[in-house]
């Protein structure tokens, strides 16, 4: 083994090599270089190698053959290694990806960067002040000369700021330095941390001021203007150099100077970590410059590590774990964002729209974006979920809120940008592609895979890439090269498969749930067959989310459950996206989604208290004062799944902008995911009380409230999908209130929904779908009389109303019914009226859809309409024939659950399904014999009008009379548009949109805080002095003075 | 065994309808000094329109209108026992309790929207949202009052909440539980298509509305709905509120004077437009049914 102090050696040596070489040996030099920093890695590697999985022993090495004081010694354990690792691998691929500019520049540059990522090296090793101080004044000098390999002129401004500040930085650490060692007497960092005592006291100034210079170069804010103009202007090499080498290198250097001042100074890194953490992340919210973008956020998460290295006490023997997650996460996603900056010609973010045309770029962006925002199953998922529970189990709530909150913000302004990157317009020649860089940046995206499954299996959680669903939904990626109707057979095989395998372990509700969400997915997917081609990304999104609600469903622990719960957003965003108009629609459901997500994380995190592997069915095991806090965090979280009112606003949008195929997967589907949730925090969590405010009651109420406001605002949507979407939230307001009534026949009419709302809201979005595609529009008063011409979406949709309006004989009357006689028994009676106003107006806007789309006059330009396409209508046959046998036998599925219920509720008020009657404590109802009855009545009705009216003629259109006149024109005749107008004068005043009018509002506080605050970067050097002195100050007058 | 005697009480309570809509009529006709029709007009106007060669048909839905709409009155009449205490005429209440009835009302009246709808009539489809915009609220307290009955009586089931007013008229619901009664009258006059809410059928705008395109046997059928639907619904409120009839002449009189609330407001008040409606129903009918469902 070689130690590891050749990495310095070779670094240092070569750098020198260089020099000697003539200057025409551009080859060799740029040889000479990539073989120093190979062997850098090589030797990095060896050693992370040993320490990982050989078991060995930390490395001391001695200069000049004593024990410090006298001499300085460098460390080398894992942490070690694998961050020199870092430094080698990044220094490498900069140089690769820079081989250009480097041959232009010629050897001096190549010295310079391998002075660079020797010093970072150094940085990490050296357990000695002065040799620390040393290295970074190395690291400062050559990212000085590094900045000005950019072509942009701006970078030797930015360079000459830097060294500015830089220099400020040197005094602080100098001065600094002198006064601690005159305390100590040693320089020494462990020697240092021994001495503790002494130092702390009268030397406390002195230790600040050498922990103020260490944390100004992580860039803190505010003193953090310049590094921004640096990631700005810098050649993108050296940004992702500057983002991953150097940030990765200084945190390591505040961690051991930390470990100087002792547990009493984490909480100063903590604050400062998480101030910068969430200001970063609001100031990039307004940034339109990709790399700006690229150095807020890096400002942003080495803040979120600095927070974490100030919980170091706290994390114990997981700190290296989230911490090392976080870091190594950032770095490889931030240096392979800055690699794809490369690529992309211009600066704005919508110009990354260019990569669009390469699918592996495109997926090279979203796994660097999911790397960063900490999705499942990159490390830093684990490493969040670690730090949320040892947090919420340390009490540490307002550090978990804000670093949730900063998250959540980066989220938003990430997918954001990846919208722009699939929906913007692609510009011509908007890509500089060069095979050496691509590779580069590819490479991070393997080193990122490679991430995720180490930290699976370090986790103490299982790891989900070796998750089957996860996996299968995985295998669509290299197969995408497929047509599309193949990777369809392929995708109905897996979920019918998954489900025939796994549905005899599973109990009743599960059952219910799965067979919703499985083969139901499998019936709707029958639909996609219709598209032709390839249909790139879609099937790895909808497998994603189909392999999410396969793990929900089956989910044992907390951890399980919320990993399945952000796979399952995610596909379905992707899903979402691939809608023509849904860009905003489709960032609104992400950030919505999230936001709702990190809610539960917190919820679980609150309800472990620190258990590992916390299992769901202990949730019923949580106890004051958190039990109604968790309650409250993950029903919330749910309920944002179920947009109930208040967080419904994603809804519409995401749902009506969605292609054909997709509208049904997430409201047929999709949304149950959040209703099995509240099963499940239900079940195991009951009534809760918080402030003596019982939850279950308020969740009555914002069913409700729900159920009215979204068929409210249904009757109004000219838009048929959108009408559709905004009955989904009523009908997810029942449910949510049947859930919330908290007796037995409320829960099963919840679960009566869930079936329900699957059928008939699939087969009414692929009808009204199919309508869309005929027609090319989905404004419905620009239809009309298309019953003739597209008879079988019409018969659909006829059934579909009828099962939603609950009108006899279908199978919605089977959920009006159960939910009558589950309000018999409920214990508040105030909500129903709002239900019960909200029951007659689903009436309206079904009548509409129907009415405007299938009846009235036809449009001359829809006169040659054909029926829309086989595989579009084959699913709504199907269905049709599932409400008729589901309306007669519905005791088929509900009498087990309801078996299964009701334990829960003491065995009471459950239904009694004997025979063909189904009769509960208060009522009872034979759907056999009311089918038979209408049957036969209208059957005799119809024969006897035969009868006497055999000889009706049929007429032709405009065969009417009205005003006095014949009408000709079908736009003037088809009374459709506006078609409420005097129910918006009586109730209009209630659709006033206040909660979409509070989101924005909130978001446009957000930007224009940004934006205003965002301008104290002037970009002049001495500002950025002034920020610096200031920071150092206000600090000192914070910390020092309540110290 | 049970459906002869389903179909005595069909052909009972068609002519019953026929002749008391007649009435009723001729009752309003009095009051506004004419002399009104002779009381088997209905008959004359249903055999002619039955016996009309000729008739034309916008198409399936169109045709199939006046099916579902007579389906709709006559499932109504027989999903709720008639005659309290007969075995004969409790028709088919055995398939279902109160709350099939309540939601088989609207079978009908979407099935004859659909119909209507087809015709491509304008008039048709703006008589079609005043109706169910017109229902939206006027259905509420009704839905209020009969949640308080049932909470009331603790059952679903008509026939036991019959049986549980029986005693004396001071047990009818009437009596016991007035605010859901009030309520649910003021239900009822929206429910009549008659002034002041009678918006839908408007004459004079919009020529009876829905049905403006239904003529022949399409309309002899939707009369012979006309005459058997009220009579269906009050039998629904006769069972609720007032007692339920232990016969067939209690019947007969309970369903008339309950119909009479309708015409006495009918000749009294002046139509109101859709959301006058739609707010009288909120304002006045509602807190009536809230209150009823509290107290109970």
């Amino acid at each position: 083994m070689v130690s590891p102090l050749y990495i310095i050696a070779v670094g240092l040596g070569a750098a020198f090599l260089l020099g000697l070489l003539p200057e025409k040996w551009q080859r060799a030099a740029y040889g000479v270089t990539l073989l120093a920093l190979a062997l850098m890695g090589w030797i990095a590697g060896s050693w992370l190698w040993a320490f990982a999985l050989q078991g060995a022993a930390p490395v001391e090495i001695f200069t000049a053959g004593t024990q410090p004081p006298f001499a300085i010694n460098f460390r080398v354990g894992l942490a070690e290694a694998s961050l020199a690792l870092l430094m080698a691998l990044t220094g490498l691929h900069a140089a690769l990806y820079m081989r250009d500019t480097l041959f232009k520049q010629g050897r001096r540059a190549m010295a310079v960067l391998l002075i660079f990522v020797m010093a970072t090296c150094g940085v990490i090793f050296t357990r000695d002040l002065f040799n620390l101080f040393v290295f970074m004044e190395l690291v400062v000098i050559s990212t000085g000369g590094l900045v000005l390999l950019s072509a942009d002129r701006r970078a030797l401004g930015a360079g000459l700021k830097y060294l500015i500040v830089s220099q400020l930085v040197s005094i602080l650490m100098l001065v600094g330095m002198v006064f601690a060692y005159h305390a100590t007497g040693t320089l020494n960092i462990d020697g240092m941390a021994a001495a503790q005592a002494d130092l702390f006291k009268g030397g406390a100034l002195a230790f600040f001021l050498m922990l103020m210079a260490v944390l100004a170069e992580l860039k803190p804010f505010p003193a953090n203007g310049w590094g921004l103009d640096i990631y700005e202007s810098a050649h993108p090499a050296f940004a992702a150099l500057f983002s991953a080498a150097t940030g990765a290198a200084t945190v390591y250097a505040a961690d051991k100077l930390l470990l100087i001042g002792g547990a009493q100074w984490l909480p100063l890194a903590s604050a400062i970590g998480i101030v910068t953490f969430v200001v970063a992340n609001i100031f990039a919210l307004v940034q339109d410059n990709d790399r700006r973008l690229l150095g807020y956020s890096s400002i942003a998460q080495v803040g979120l590590i600095l927070t974490v290295i100030g919980q170091r006490d706290l994390l114990g023997e997981q700190y290296y774990f989230v911490a090392g997650g976080i870091l190594l996460a950032h770095a490889v996603a931030k240096a392979g964002l800055f690699w794809l900056s490369g690529l992309v010609a211009a600066r704005g973010l919508g110009d990354w729209a260019a990569l669009r045309g390469h699918p592996v770029l495109v997926f090279a962006f979203v796994t660097f974006i999911a790397l960063l925002v900490g999705l499942p199953p990159f490390p830093g998922f684990y490493a969040k979920w670690e730090l949320a529970h040892a947090l919420a189990a340390n009490g540490q709530l307002w550090l978990l809120g804000l670093i949730l909150f900063g998250a959540l913000l980066e989220a938003a302004y990430l997918f954001r940008w990846f919208g722009y990157v699939l929906k913007r317009e692609q510009p011509q020649a908007g890509l500089l592609l060069q095979a050496i860089k691509e590779d580069v940046a590819l490479s991070a995206v393997v080193v990122a895979w490679l991430l995720a499954y180490l930290w699976g299996e370090l986790s103490g959680q299982g790891n989900l890439l070796h998750a089957i669903p996860l996996l299968f939904a995985l295998l669509f990626l290299p197969l995408d090269w497929l047509p599309a109707k193949l990777k369809n057979g392929l995708a109905i095989a897996g979920l019918v498969g998954w489900f025939y395998l796994h549905y005899p372990s599973y109990d009743a509700l599960q059952l219910i749930f799965a067979a919703v969400m499985l083969p139901g997915g499998a019936i709707i997917l029958l639909a996609s067959f219709q598209t032709q081609q390839r249909r790139v990304g879609f099937y790895p999104a909808a497998m994603l989310m189909f392999a999410g609600l396969a793990m929900l469903i089956e989910a044992k622990t907390s951890f399980a459950f919320f990993a399945a719960w952000e796979l399952l957003t995610v596909g379905s965003y992707f899903l979402i996206l691939r809608g023509k108009h849904s860009e905003p629609h489709a960032l609104s459901y992400i950030v919505f989604s999230l936001g709702g997500a990190f809610l539960m994380l917190a919820g679980f995190a609150l309800a472990a208290q620190g258990v590992p592997d916390f299992k769901i069915a202990a949730l019923a095991q949580v106890a004051e004062p958190f039990a109604p806090w968790v309650f409250a965090l993950l029903a919330i979280g749910f309920m944002t799944k179920t947009a109930a009112v208040g967080v419904h606003i994603w809804l519409p949008g995401a749902h009506a902008e969605a292609e054909t195929d997709v509208s049904p997967l997430v409201s047929g589907i999709l949304l149950k995911a959040g209703l099995f949730g509240l099963f499940v925090l239900l079940m195991t969590m009951g009534k809760q009380q918080l402030y003596g405010v019982e939850l279950t009651h308020v969740m009555l109420w914002i069913g409700a409230i729900s159920a009215l406001i979204g068929n409210l605002l249904a009757i109004f949507q000219e838009d048929a999908k959108r009408l559709l979407a905004y009955s989904s939230i009523g009908q997810m307001g029942y449910a949510l209130f049947g859930l919330a009534m908290m007796n037995h026949l409320g829960w099963l009419m919840a679960l009566m929904f869930v079936i329900n709302h699957y059928i008939y809201k699939s087969m009414l979005f692929l009808s009204v779908g199919g309508v869309a595609k005929r027609t090319g529009t989905r404004d419905m008063y620009r239809m009309g009389g298309l019953i003739t011409l597209m008879p079988l979406s019409f018969i659909a949709t006829l059934i579909g109303i009828i099962a939603v309006s609950g009108v006899p004989p279908l199978s919605g009357f089977g959920g009006r019914w159960i939910f009558y006689n589950a309000i018999m028994t409920a214990e508040y009676r105030l909500p129903m009226v709002i239900i019960f106003l909200a029951g007659p107006i689903a009436f309206l806007y079904l009548f509409r859809l129907i009415h405007t789309i299938f009846l009235g006059q036809l449009k001359d330009e829809l006169r040659t309409v054909k029926e829309a396409p086989f595989w579009i209508v084959l699913p709504q046959m199907i269905f049709v024939v599932a409400l008729l046998v589901f309306a007669l036998i519905p005791g088929m599925a509900l009498r087990h659950v309801d078996a299964y219920l009701a334990p829960f509720f003491g065995g009471q008020n459950g239904l009694d399904w004997a025979g063909l009657t189904i009769t509960s404590e208060f009522g009872y109802w034979s759907p056999v014999s009311i089918m038979l009855i209408i049957g036969v009545i209208f059957a005799t009705l119809f024969a006897w009008l035969l009868f006497v009216n055999r000889r009706a003629q049929p007429v032709k259109q405009f065969n009417i009379v009205f005003a006095g006149e014949r009408p000709f024109r079908p736009e003037t005749t088809h009374f459709a548009w506006n078609f409420f107008a005097p129910y918006r004068k009586a109730l209009g005043f209630l659709t006033q949109p206040l909660v979409t009018i509070f989101w924005e509002t909130l978001t446009e506080l957000l930007h224009s805080a940004a934006d205003i605050l965002r301008r104290m970067y002037t970009g002049n050097g001495q500002t950025y002095a002034i920020h610096l002195l200031a920071f150092v100050i206000i600090v000192y007058l914070l910390w020092m003075g309540g110290l | 065994m049970r459906i002869p005697w389903a179909l005595l009480t069909l052909f009972i309570v068609i002519n019953y309808g026929l002749l008391m809509t007649a009435l009723v009529q001729k009752i309003g006709a009095r009051v506004g000094r004419r002399h009104g029709i002779p009381i088997w007009q209905n008959y004359i106007d249903m055999i002619k329109n039955y016996a009309l060669r000729t008739s034309i048909t916008h198409g399936v839905m169109f045709y199939l209108g006046p099916v579902f709409r007579l389906s709709g009155g006559v499932g109504l009449l027989l999903f709720v026992p008639s005659i309290y205490g007969s075995e004969m005429f409790a028709n088919f209440s055995f398939a279902g309790d109160l709350i099939l009835a309540l939601y088989f009302v609207f079978f009908g009246t979407l099935g004859m929207a659909l119909g209507a709808a087809e015709s491509g009539h304008p008039y048709s489809a703006i008589g079609i949202t005043r109706g169910l915009s017109q229902m939206t609220a006027a259905e509420l307290p009704f839905a209020l009052a009969v949640f308080a009955v049932a909470l009331q009586y603790q059952t679903l089931s008509v026939t036991e909440i019959v049986a549980a007013q029986q005693g004396g008229v001071l047990h009818w619901t009437l009596f016991t539980n007035p605010l859901a009664v009030a309520a649910a009258m003021m239900s009822f006059l929206g429910s009549m298509m008659r002034p002041p809410f009678d918006v839908v059928l408007a004459p004079q705008e919009i020529p009876i509305g829905p049905p403006t395109e239904y003529h022949s046997s399409f309309l002899a059928m939707m009369q012979t709905n006309r005459a058997l639907f009220p009579v269906a619904k009050i039998v629904v409120y006769m069972n609720l509120f007032f007692g339920g009839a232990g016969s067939w002449p209690e019947f007969f009189l309970k369903v008339f004077l309950i119909y009479m609330v309708s015409a006495f407001v009918g000749v009294v008040f002046p139509r109101f437009r859709v959301e006058q409606s739609i707010r009288w129903f909120l304002i006045w009918a509602v807190p009536l049914g809230i209150l009823a469902v509290v107290l109970v």
